[in-house]
């Protein structure tokens, strides 16, 4: 059976003049039809027009306490399970992303706990030390007032298959005060436009400065005029499309850019005894199965340190282990052609070098995982994902800092299980290398609320201060009735 | 076995059309047992997949190995250093270039000219050539720059002509010829890489030049764009092709060869994109899943395995890098499988490497 869902989020645009492009998703043995907006580009304009207006009108004037209750609200209503959107994206996002039901579930759950209230706060206190700044002036450090705000039009352009991954940028946006319009990704275009719908719900003004659509990126259409007319552009996706996109955003906006990027695992001697490298292991597995390793912060390579009770060879049985335990659970998606010959081509290069002994494979090329163990003292490289994995022996994770330092530019979370001062000293060095993120094993596809995403400020990057000068201050007194 | 009596059993093969099925099963399990038992690499890559002579009894189980094995290993089963000939890969793509030793041309040669007589020739004896790619002095270690020469030596006429010297194309002389070959009425074959036809193409439209060459000329294209040149969609190549030289899709054929190979696959023309393409009885081609190298049904897209017996002094059994559809009477090629870039965010391989290679 079939249903076409429609994306997107579009006030302000009569529904009858929304053009559509229909998209089908299948797995799981069910279709999904997507209808997704096609606007023209006077609807571009209109609807860049009327957010802009609304949020100059009416988000200007919000204390930010009433955003972060509608974004509260609107969360409440994804994480009850009775809610009709809660169910709709049940049924519908494993059939349109591939994920089995299960880790939807989970994934939807454990991400959308951290846009509630005290979450949300916590946002705000990371970025702001005095979150009143985005209400009104406040008393600055050196003397005189400031007061932070954000983009008038704030453009993100969203990208990749991890269930409501936008609504990151989304939140930030509508934190900071920012008329916004979201682009969908063609593979995740619905969490989305669901969520700014329940915002409409818990609060129609704010739902008024908020949009979410759709183009072809790259072919024409609406795309210009939205870049255009945007004071702050947030994008994602591969180095070429972000490329791409910055040659054709105004000089005058700001760009903010988030790539592809590659997450990695530290396995220290010290946690490798034989009561906890089994729970590790299993708590690895996680981070691997959640989201098939889509995400940027998921691990593609374990560095194991030599030494502890369990050898490096014990621990990547353990994993696989743990992997084939997960795959009866939680499903592996249906790879399309290029996903099963990227991994092949992954597994075919360490075939090859099992043939002079310097790689094991584990496991068969038709179990949906894969894990190879290395013996060599190789770099930082990413796995053929969807399950894939190298697990590097080394003799001193110390070794492993400089391994990854030339991939900088790519480098995002590593997940950690070491002993407190060594966790200090290697996050030291991987800092230095240009990593951002450091975790907990187990936690490494479900980052913090105030997370600084890719190490840049969530908030602080959207905002732009106005200051009183104190000599503005105190020339005023000059001026005032009560003045000497 | 040895390499003379395969050399013998292979050349034998080939001059004998009516072979069946059970015949090129039981030479193909003759020379896998020949290649397991010579090859090093080839016989671990076997073992470790659980496929010896012992336990291989179609040869749909043979191992394939995957093409870019050829640059990582030396896949031979004669001294490599004694070799008659070695073909490399172009070298486009990653590190390193991809290797075939040839101890003899004779099968390469035998297997080459039965196929290019069947499927380019089609009874002919002589067509006059014009080339497009540079001649076996400039580039030895090419497996087409010999298949051109042999084909020019071969089938050309004595005025047939290569076109592409050490200083580039010669367009004027290639003009000149063309011109010629349209007054005459006689046919004519151009021959050449396709990126190599791009800038012909661009030229003649520059200049509002077009030939109508005589009724039976062929043009002969193969290997893809390889970044050489602008890529363009293959109806418009082909629509572009017929347009500029007056001859129909139906004989603009396509060649799809490779240096891990001593067979080449044809198409009957162009005239619908992508085209059947087949090849001579002593090449058989599986469709598969890449990650279990099982069998696709038939009809759905997977990636091309392919059994060369003529390759027979390396590895006979490939997996290459492209995707394919069985269909009756061959097979469609889709294009390359990419190894695609993640859905997600993570980084995946290509975009790593490629920043990696600057």
């Amino acid at each position: 059976m079939s249903t076409v869902e429609e994306a997107g989020y579009l006030p302000g645009l009569s529904p009858e003049a929304i053009g559509r492009r229909i998209v089908q998703h299948r797995a799981w043995g069910e279709t999904v039809a997507v209808a997704l907006p096609d606007l023209t580009g006077d609807q571009a304009e209109t609807l860049c027009a009327h957010v802009r207006a609304r949020a100059r009108e009416t988000l200007r004037r919000m204390e930010t306490a009433r955003i972060v209750a509608a974004i509260d609200r609107a969360s409440a209503c994804l994480l009850d399970r009775t809610h009709p959107l809660r169910r709709k994206a049940e049924a519908l996002l494993p059939v349109v992303t591939g994920y089995d039901r299960e880790t939807v579930r989970l994934g939807l759950t454990s991400y959308l706990k951290t846009f509630r209230r005290p979450q949300l706060l916590r946002f705000l206190a990371e970025d702001f030390s005095n979150p009143a700044v985005l209400d009104g002036f406040q008393p600055a450090v050196k003397g005189g007032l400031v007061r932070a705000r954000g983009p008038d039009l704030l453009l993100h352009v969203w990208a990749g298959n991890v269930p409501a991954l936008p609504l990151w940028s989304l939140v930030s946006g509508l934190l900071v005060k920012a008329g916004t319009v979201g682009k969908l990704a063609s593979a995740e275009p619905l969490t989305a436009g669901w969520f700014a719908q329940a915002i409409a719900e818990a609060d129609p003004d704010l739902g008024e400065c908020l949009a979410i659509t759709w183009w072809k990126g790259g072919e024409g259409g609406p795309e210009a005029t939205f870049l255009a007319q945007a004071d702050c552009v947030m994008a994602y996706g591969g180095n070429e499309t972000l490329a791409a996109l910055r040659a054709k955003v105004p000089v005058t906006a700001r760009f903010l850019p988030h790539g592809h990027r590659i997450g990695f695992a530290m396995i220290a001697r010290e946690a490798l005894d034989s009561r906890r490298a089994g729970p590790l292991a299993r708590l690895a597995a996680h981070d691997i199965v959640r989201y098939e390793q889509q995400g940027c912060y998921a691990p593609q390579m374990l560095f194991v340190e030599r030494g502890g009770a369990t050898a490096p060879d014990e621990f990547a049985r353990h994993l696989a282990h743990e992997l084939a335990a997960l795959a009866s659970r939680h499903p592996r998606r249906r790879l399309d052609p290029g996903e099963a010959a990227a991994l092949a081509a992954w597994r075919n290069a360490h075939e090859m070098r099992a043939l002079d002994g310097s790689a094991t494979l584990l496991g068969d090329p038709a179990d949906p995982w894969s894990v190879v163990l290395l013996d060599d003292a190789v770099g930082l490289s990413p796995s053929g994902l969807n399950r894939s994995v190298a697990v590097v022996a080394v003799d001193d994770l110390a070794e492993v800092p400089a391994r990854v330092a030339p991939h900088r530019a790519y480098l995002q979370t590593a997940g950690i299980a070491a002993a407190p001062a060594r966790l200090m000293a290697l996050a030291d060095d991987l800092a230095g290398a240009g990593v951002t993120r450091i975790s907990a094993i187990g936690r490494m596809t479900a980052p913090e609320a105030g997370w600084h995403h890719d190490g840049r400020f969530s908030l602080l990057d959207l905002v732009t201060m106005t200051e009183i000068e104190a000599g503005a201050e105190a020339a005023a007194e000059g001026f005032a009735p009560y003045a000497d | 076995m040895s390499q003379a009596e395969i050399v013998e059993a292979l050349l034998d093969f080939i001059g004998r059309p009516g072979a069946s099925e059970a015949e090129f099963e039981a030479l193909a399990l003759r020379l896998f047992a020949y290649q397991f038992a010579h090859n090093a690499p080839y016989r671990r890559f076997a073992q470790q997949r659980g496929r010896t002579p012992l336990t291989v009894r179609r040869w749909r189980d043979i191992p394939a190995v995957p093409i870019k094995a050829f640059k990582d290993l030396t896949l031979s089963c004669s001294p490599p250093d004694a070799a008659e000939r070695v073909f490399m890969t172009s070298g486009t793509t990653g590190s390193g270039r991809g290797r075939s030793y040839h101890p003899t041309l004779a099968v390469y040669d035998a297997s080459m000219l039965a196929g290019f007589a069947a499927r380019i020739m089609r009874g002919r004896d002589t067509i006059r050539m014009g080339i497009l790619f540079p001649d076996e002095a400039a580039l030895p270690n090419s497996s087409l720059a010999h298949y051109l020469a042999l084909a020019k030596a071969e089938f050309g006429t004595a005025d047939s002509a290569v076109f592409v010297g050490p200083t580039g194309l010669d367009l004027d002389g290639l003009l000149a010829a063309l011109a010629q070959a349209e007054a005459s009425g006689e046919p004519y074959a151009l021959l050449g890489a396709t990126y190599a036809f791009v800038p012909v193409m661009d030229a003649l439209e520059e200049r509002g030049r077009r030939f109508a060459l005589p009724p039976g000329s062929v043009l002969f294209d193969t290997g893809g764009f390889k970044g050489q040149s602008r890529e363009i969609e293959p109806d418009a190549f082909y629509d572009g092709l017929s347009e500029a030289f007056g001859v129909p899709r139906t004989s603009c054929l396509n060649m799809y060869g490779m240096t891990e190979l001593s067979t080449q696959f044809y198409d009957d023309g162009n005239a619908t994109c992508p085209p059947v393409k087949s090849g001579p009885h002593w090449i058989r081609s599986r469709v598969v899943d890449p990650l279990t190298g099982i069998d696709v049904p038939e009809g759905e897209t997977g990636v091309l395995v392919h059994h060369d017996l003529a390759h027979f002094n390396s590895v006979s059994a490939i997996l290459t890098e492209d995707a394919g559809v069985i269909v009756p009477g061959g097979f469609r090629l889709l294009g390359r499988v990419e190894g695609s870039a993640s859905r997600g965010c993570s980084v995946a391989v290509a975009e790593f490497l490629a920043a990696a290679q600057g």
